[in-house]
């Protein structure tokens, strides 16, 4: 991925920083696009290798490492970007997913004071959980912890916990629940079961991917919501699901899933994988000077037309402004807020002259 | 052999993942974009097309005024101040490529984009693509590239192997 696909060469150096806050789809197109405008650019990245979801979380399959890569080393060897890993910029706390490879952290304040313009793309590390009974035993994780873990032993950065599992029950329909379900199998699950509470036809996925997954091996099961997980000594032994019927539209304009009583029955699991959402996690965990009221209930970023949280030197782009969405999209905000960055500062250059 | 001059774009849709990208980056340097855009066909699958610059183009047959021309790395793009907005080019194009633009009154279409070519850069689409399931280059490379993919996978599947 050739960020700076806009240009050869940084232009006439300027002499305005801006930081970007997480080195994934949003934040390095955005680079990209800020170094074509001539400015000098750092990034921080929590994680040790850039690439966000697409270097931890989506299948390498899809995504090649040596595309991002090329990219991100053009970024810093061309033209000039400063890249600080396994950096967790934050203003209060939190843990996230994958806060387990942060090696330091920055406050986010300090980061507005010092730089002309701050870049906010920090995307949904942390899951909804399945809020039901028994869903804190210790083989039930997120499709996002599921997948970090695979593709930290990859890139040789610790995990290998996620491997050896013989029957595994991933819950949901969206790519996540689909990556999670392939690479079970890939890594030699026996059984494989994906469930979802509406039916095909309603997947986020989209219904070509389930099925297949379906020839792949995957036994599907629809129309099921998880009610418990079995835990003995702490560890799940399993899923009781109840049956589903589709019912009259959510605000969401999809078929309500009903519950059918008495329709309970059990999967047998010796992992469960529960993929059911990501939710935004901006660099901003408190009050934090008044910009904790610019984060929504559901952790996005609020920011104005110009992606820009009002009245500050703060832009946010990608997935923490629009919650889970596809690259291309997050590439869109990513070039779009660098876009408002560079309106900004170009009229702060001109009124300064 | 020969080189032909001619660059050769192909997506490769075993590899690609429908993420949008390509559509995005197109429209971001193109006022008047996308010129390559993705449709939804069944069951969720949504993939790109775009303008194939074919070797005898029917567009440029077509064309009544001379607007519809190819650049010498084989680009065919609407020269705008010849262009009548006749869309001749989108009866005689298989594909259904060229759009007439409410804003110029014109044809526009994919020129692989020769401003950035123009500055020794690579169409937007073919840079940024994460799955590198957009293939440019001499139609010899390009063809070279593709079979290759499908070796790998040929060989792949008797081997048992993953590459």
């Amino acid at each position: 991925m050739r960020f700076t696909f806009m240009c050869r060469e940084r232009p006439g150096a300027s002499h305005y920083r801006v930081a970007v806050v997480g080195a994934g789809p949003a934040g390095l197109s955005a680079t990209g696009y800020l170094v074509c405008r001539g400015y000098e650019v750092d990034i921080y990245e929590k994680l040790p290798i850039p690439g966000g979801m697409m270097s931890f979380a989506i299948p390498r399959y899809r995504i090649p490492l040596d595309s991002i890569m090329e990219g991100v080393e053009e970024l810093r060897d061309r033209f000039g970007v400063k890249l600080y890993t396994s950096t967790k910029v934050v203003c209060g706390e939190r843990h996230d997913e994958g806060d387990e490879l942060v090696g330091s952290s920055a406050d986010l304040l300090k980061l507005v004071e010092g730089y002309n313009a701050v870049l906010i793309a920090t995307g949904t590390w942390r899951s909804r959980r399945l809020g039901i009974p028994g869903d804190d035993a210790k083989n039930v994780v997120s499709a996002l912890e599921f997948l970090l873990d695979l593709h930290r032993e990859e890139l040789g950065l610790g995990g290998g916990h996620a491997r050896g599992f013989k029957k595994v029950v991933v819950i949901g329909g969206g790519l996540s629940a689909i990556d999670a379900a392939e690479e079970s199998l890939l890594k030699g699950a026996s059984e494989v079961y994906l469930v979802y509470r509406r039916t095909i036809r309603e997947a986020p996925a989209g219904e070509y991917e389930v099925r297949r997954l379906i020839r792949l091996g995957v036994n599907w099961v629809e129309l099921a919501a998880p009610q418990s997980v079995v835990v003995e000594n702490g560890a799940a032994r399993g899923v009781v699901f109840q049956r589903m019927k589709l019912g009259e539209p959510d605000e969401s304009g999809r078929p309500r899933p009903v519950p059918i009583p008495g329709s309970e029955f059990m999967v047998e699991a010796d992992l469960v994988v529960a993929a059911v959402g990501e939710i935004p996690t901006p660099p901003i965990a408190s009050d934090c000077g008044g910009l904790g009221k610019y984060v929504g209930k559901d952790g996005r970023i609020l920011v104005d037309k110009g992606l820009r949280v009002p009245g500050t030197n703060i832009f946010a782009a990608g997935d923490v402004v629009t919650g889970p969405s596809k690259i291309g999209r997050a590439v869109r905000q990513g070039l779009l807020a660098a876009k408002e960055v560079d309106k900004l500062l170009s009229l702060r250059a001109l009124v300064a002259r | 052999m020969p080189d032909l001059g001619t660059l050769l774009r192909v997506v490769d849709y075993s590899k690609c993942m429908g993420c949008e990208t390509c559509e995005v980056v197109c429209e971001f340097v193109h006022e008047l974009g996308p010129f390559i855009r993705l449709y939804e066909l069944w069951g969720g699958v949504k993939r790109p097309i775009s303008c194939f610059h074919c070797s005898k183009a029917p567009c440029i047959e077509a064309c009544p005024t001379g607007a519809m021309r190819r650049d010498p790395q084989g680009a065919v793009y609407v020269e705008f101040s010849r262009c009548i907005g006749c869309m001749a080019c989108l009866h005689a194009c298989p594909f259904g490529i060229p759009e007439l633009s409410e804003v110029t009154r014109t044809s526009v279409k994919c020129d692989l984009c020769r401003d950035l070519r123009g500055d020794g850069l690579t169409p937007a689409c073919v840079a940024m693509c994460p799955s590198r399931a957009i293939v440019l280059g001499q139609p010899r490379a390009v063809g070279d590239e593709v079979k290759r993919r499908a070796l790998a996978k040929v060989v792949q599947l008797s081997l048992g192997e993953s590459g």
